[in-house]
């Protein structure tokens, strides 16, 4: 199961409730704000608007475009991040409520060296791709289920990339991958 | 005929399964898609569309938009008074520093519209008291195509039936959606886009703007998904390109997931009245029937009818009918799907009738076999290895709610390719590149050409170096009707061949033997024969000098076909207090000529299976018939499967490699819908004519039975 940042954002109104009846509105924005994200390891400091979402911060300014935006509803997990050890859908988060949370994408699994994480491998070696254009977001999902449950089952694993949509047609070589990358991904 | 650009009869790579070459850059996130290309200075596009489905358009007020933070590029893309046909149908555009400002100066432009009548559904379009909402007629009445006596032939049949079957639209739902990165240089267009064709989206970016196509360069290295969609700049390209002109700087416009449902293609409905006759030892004797579909606001809806089985007498007529919606494009086997399950459905109720098992019957009124007609012996391999001999007859007695059945249907498609160009160099460091202006839409397009390559100069793969999807490559067509891999290969393969012959002729000398002695074979050029008497590639190579071989050339007959068939068996089980289906078991038994990548040639397979099983069961694009509005533009209430609702799927490839290389992204969807259809029946005993089967529908079905019976 995926978060959207409502939770959090409920969280963040409650608060500025208590907060306005103390001493007024604590208000940011309209315009560009200084937001700080931590993103596969590295600070990244940005002036966006307070309505933008993890996911266009990190695509259209920091270039990072691993993650896709494809329903931007929450609902296809192509743009599946993975923020503080939970799988989040970034575009329906915003980049500004995420701010000191330790933010993981696509683009940082493989390793300094270049390897590519065992799931990555995975996906190739059995075709779990073919446009590509959600194998993104699979890939980070199946990186979830897989640190939640090395041992997943089938069944872990379905439910766990239930939040996700590929078009092409690549779930039975998708669980393919994650059944295979299960040994290696251990540890 | 064999010939030296012959396919190799005992081929190193060819038919075995080879891993993608774009793999690794897929599953990193470093694969540049044409929505991942972030230019300096960049700005970014959004239009503005007609919310109402037909209206003229009174004013457009662009003022406020112009001012507004941000903005560089404002225009209107209709005139004044020019009338809006569907939902989506565009009007205007702006371009801005920050997609968020684009969005909102978007909101800032003003248009005013007098709505006119419009048609939501087919009924309302051929109601006889309908408006004229198109001009021309707001249907299109097409010929009659008649073969034999009908009447005679009903007058054969020993039982007749007699019913209306229907398919529903869907639309294409790319991941990428539509959309291009526009860049001027002085009058020089370079556009990212993501298509299906990409030199053809040069020709007609030119044509569209009024500049010389050698002016425009398109790049399309990654694309989310076409399914037929995706074959030019459409709309929104054109507007890219005009925002980019105007802001002096370069744009991107990439559709939202509602445009992308409202105005990018859709696959048509299709309904026909049928009657079909048969004989009581089970002859299909005559069949009758009128159709008509709707592909949206003035586009076409064929499809064929009746489906592969042969009625010796038949007539059939179709009209196309438009409502206020977008139109109609390619989609992956277009009017294939449609015009199998209003057939197949009908032959299982044929076969009911004198209690036939629908596969012998189905055996029985087949065309006559051929490589291209293979159902018969399909069937018979299906059959066995699906359990088809546990199948009960209509209606699942296993008592509770849980009830299950079989299904099957078969299908075909042409899938041949012409006129592609291609392009080989060999350098003295034995490195090859290989060029082709075809492009990859993730059939693995990119991973064949390296192989076709590597076969023929007896290197692996990561030998080849394979650049295509760029409009300055040689000319090959786009990617639609199976037709890219039947076009490129004999290209790739036939210039390979004639660069290897212009390497051996400079390697003969040094080896102290004639050209046509030569072979090349796991890494060595080296006499026939004797593999002893020759060098590595690379020793080979340093003998090229300092000008490379460089060798064009094109596609040649002999080296693909034409025309798959392929059979498909699905159960399906059925709670009959809920009407939810669960399909449970595919196979697919399918052909495609020469496999040249085995295991990318089954991910097609299994996509196209996919694919059909979300036509079957979950897709749906609904109009609201009093606004005319889509209510589920978006990807939570246009329903896909996922993970869970995926079956257990068997891929059975028949690799006829004599045939010559046969696409085969598109076949596979075809039959699978049908064979769920008729699998539903089998469990249910209760008949639904059109798609999707939506719990609902099934309830619907059920009652029906119970009230007297769908036969």
């Amino acid at each position: 199961m995926k978060s959207a940042g409502v939770t959090s954002l409920a969280t963040a109104v409650t608060t500025a409730t208590v907060a306005q009846a103390q001493t007024g509105p604590r208000l940011v924005g309209p315009g560009d704000v200084p937001v700080t994200l931590m993103v596969n390891g590295k600070r990244l400091e940005l002036k966006i608007e307070p309505r933008v979402t993890l996911l266009d911060a990190i695509r259209n300014r920091a270039d990072l475009t691993g993650n896709k935006r494809v329903c931007d509803r929450g609902t296809c997990g192509a743009c599946t991040m993975i923020v503080d050890g939970r799988t989040v859908y970034s575009c329906s988060t915003l980049a500004i409520e995420v701010q000191g949370k330790q933010i993981r994408t696509v683009d940082g699994l493989a390793s300094a060296n270049g390897a590519m994480h065992p799931v990555q491998q995975a996906f190739c070696d059995t075709d779990g791709l073919m446009c590509g254009f959600c194998t993104p977001g699979f890939v980070v999902a199946t990186v979830a289920v897989l640190e939640k449950h090395p041992n997943a089952t089938r069944d872990q694993i379905s439910k766990g990339l239930d939040g996700n949509i590929c078009r092409c047609g690549t779930f039975v070589r998708i669980m393919e991958a994650a059944m295979k990358a299960r040994t290696v991904a251990r540890g | 005929m064999a010939n030296k650009y012959s396919w190799p009869e005992k081929p190193a790579l060819l038919g075995t399964s080879v891993k993608r070459l774009d793999g690794p850059d897929k599953v990193t996130g470093r694969a540049k898609y044409t929505y991942d290309i972030n230019r300096p200075g960049m700005l970014y596009g959004k239009m503005v569309r007609s919310p109402l489905p037909h209206a003229r358009v009174v004013s457009i007020d662009l003022s406020a938009a112009e001012k507004a933070p941000g903005v560089k590029a404002v225009l209107a893309h209709v005139a004044v008074g020019a009338q809006v046909m569907y939902q989506g149908d565009p009007v205007a555009a702006v371009a801005a520093d920050t997609e968020e400002r684009a969005l909102d100066a978007a909101r800032m432009i003003r248009v005013r519209y007098e709505a006119l009548p419009h048609f939501a559904n087919v009924e309302q379009a051929m109601a006889t008291d309908a408006p004229a909402v198109f001009p021309g007629g707001n249907t299109r009445q097409g010929a009659t195509e008649e073969t034999g006596d009908l009447v005679a032939g009903f007058a054969k049949a020993a039982h007749i039936v007699e019913a209306t079957y229907a398919t529903h639209v869907i639309t294409h739902v790319c991941l990428e959606t539509h959309g291009c990165v526009c860049e001027w240089d002085g009058d020089k267009l370079t556009a990212w886009i993501s298509t299906q064709a990409v030199i053809q989206s040069a020709q007609q970016f030119a044509q569209a703007l009024g500049i010389p196509q050698a002016n425009v360069h398109t790049i399309m290295q990654y694309m989310g998904g076409g399914f037929g969609s995706k074959f030019g700049p459409d709309s929104q390209g054109i507007i890219c390109a005009k925002l980019a002109k105007l802001a002096k700087a370069p744009v991107k416009l990439m559709l939202d997931r509602k445009e992308e449902h409202l105005d990018t293609g859709n696959r048509p409905s299709a309904t026909a009245h049928i009657r079909a006759g048969i004989t009581a030892d089970g002859m299909l004797t005559a069949f009758d029937g009128q159709s008509w579909g709707t592909g949206g606001a003035g586009a076409t809806s064929g499809f064929p009818l009746p489906y592969i089985y042969n009625f010796p007498t038949r007539k059939r007529t179709h009209k196309d009918v438009y409502i206020n919606a977008g139109q109609q494009r390619a989609m992956r086997a277009p009017g294939h799907p449609q015009g199998c399950f209003l057939t197949e459905i009908l032959m299982d109720e044929l076969a009911d009738t004198i209690k036939m098992d629908p596969v012998a019957f189905r055996v029985k009124n087949l065309p006559p076999a051929a490589p291209n007609a293979m159902w018969a012996e399909y069937f018979a391999r299906g059959a066995k290895a699906f359990g088809w001999d546990k199948r009960h007859a209509t209606g699942d007695p296993t008592p509770g709610p849980i009830k299950t059945g079989m299904g099957v249907s078969a299908h075909r498609w042409g899938g041949a390719g012409q006129g592609s160009q291609a392009h080989v160099d060999i350098m003295s460091d034995g490195g090859i590149v290989v060029k082709c202006g075809t492009q990859d839409i993730g059939t693995g397009t990119r991973t064949i050409v390296g192989m076709v390559a590597a076969e023929t100069f007896g290197l692996p793969l990561s030998a080849i170096k394979v650049e295509i999807g760029d409009s300055l490559l040689p000319f090959s067509g786009g990617s639609g009707g199976s037709t890219t891999a039947a076009s490129a290969m004999p290209a790739i393969r036939v210039t390979s061949v004639d660069a290897l012959e212009a390497l051996f002729a400079k390697v003969a000398p040094a080896l102290g033997t004639a050209p046509e002695n030569l072979v090349a074979e796991g890494g060595r050029i080296f006499i026939k024969g004797t593999p002893a008497k020759g060098l590595s590639w690379k020793d080979a190579c340093k003998l090229i000098g300092t000008e490379p071989i460089s060798v064009n050339g094109k596609w040649a007959q002999g080296l693909s076909g034409s025309g798959t068939s392929g059979v498909q068996f699905a159960e399906a089980s059925v709670d009959i207090e809920t009407g939810i289906v669960r399909v449970t078991r595919i196979l697919a038994i399918q052909d495609c000529g020469l496999i040249v990548d085995k295991l990318t040639a089954e991910s097609q397979a299994y996509g196209g299976v996919i694919a059909a099983i979300n036509f079957a069961l979950f897709e749906d694009r609904i109009l609201d018939r009093v606004t005319g509005q889509m209510v589920n533009p978006n990807m939570e209430m246009y329903l896909l499967a996922g993970m869970s609702d995926v079956p257990k799927i068997d891929i059975m490839l028949n690799n006829m490699p004599e045939r010559g290389v046969i696409g085969i992204g598109e076949p596979p969807t075809v039959s699978t819908a049908s064979a769920i259809a008729n699998a539903v029946r089998n469990a249910t005993g209760a008949t639904i004519r059109s798609l999707p089967l939506h719990p609902h529908k099934v309830l619907a079905a059920l009652e029906q039975e119970k009230a007297g019976g769908t036969n």
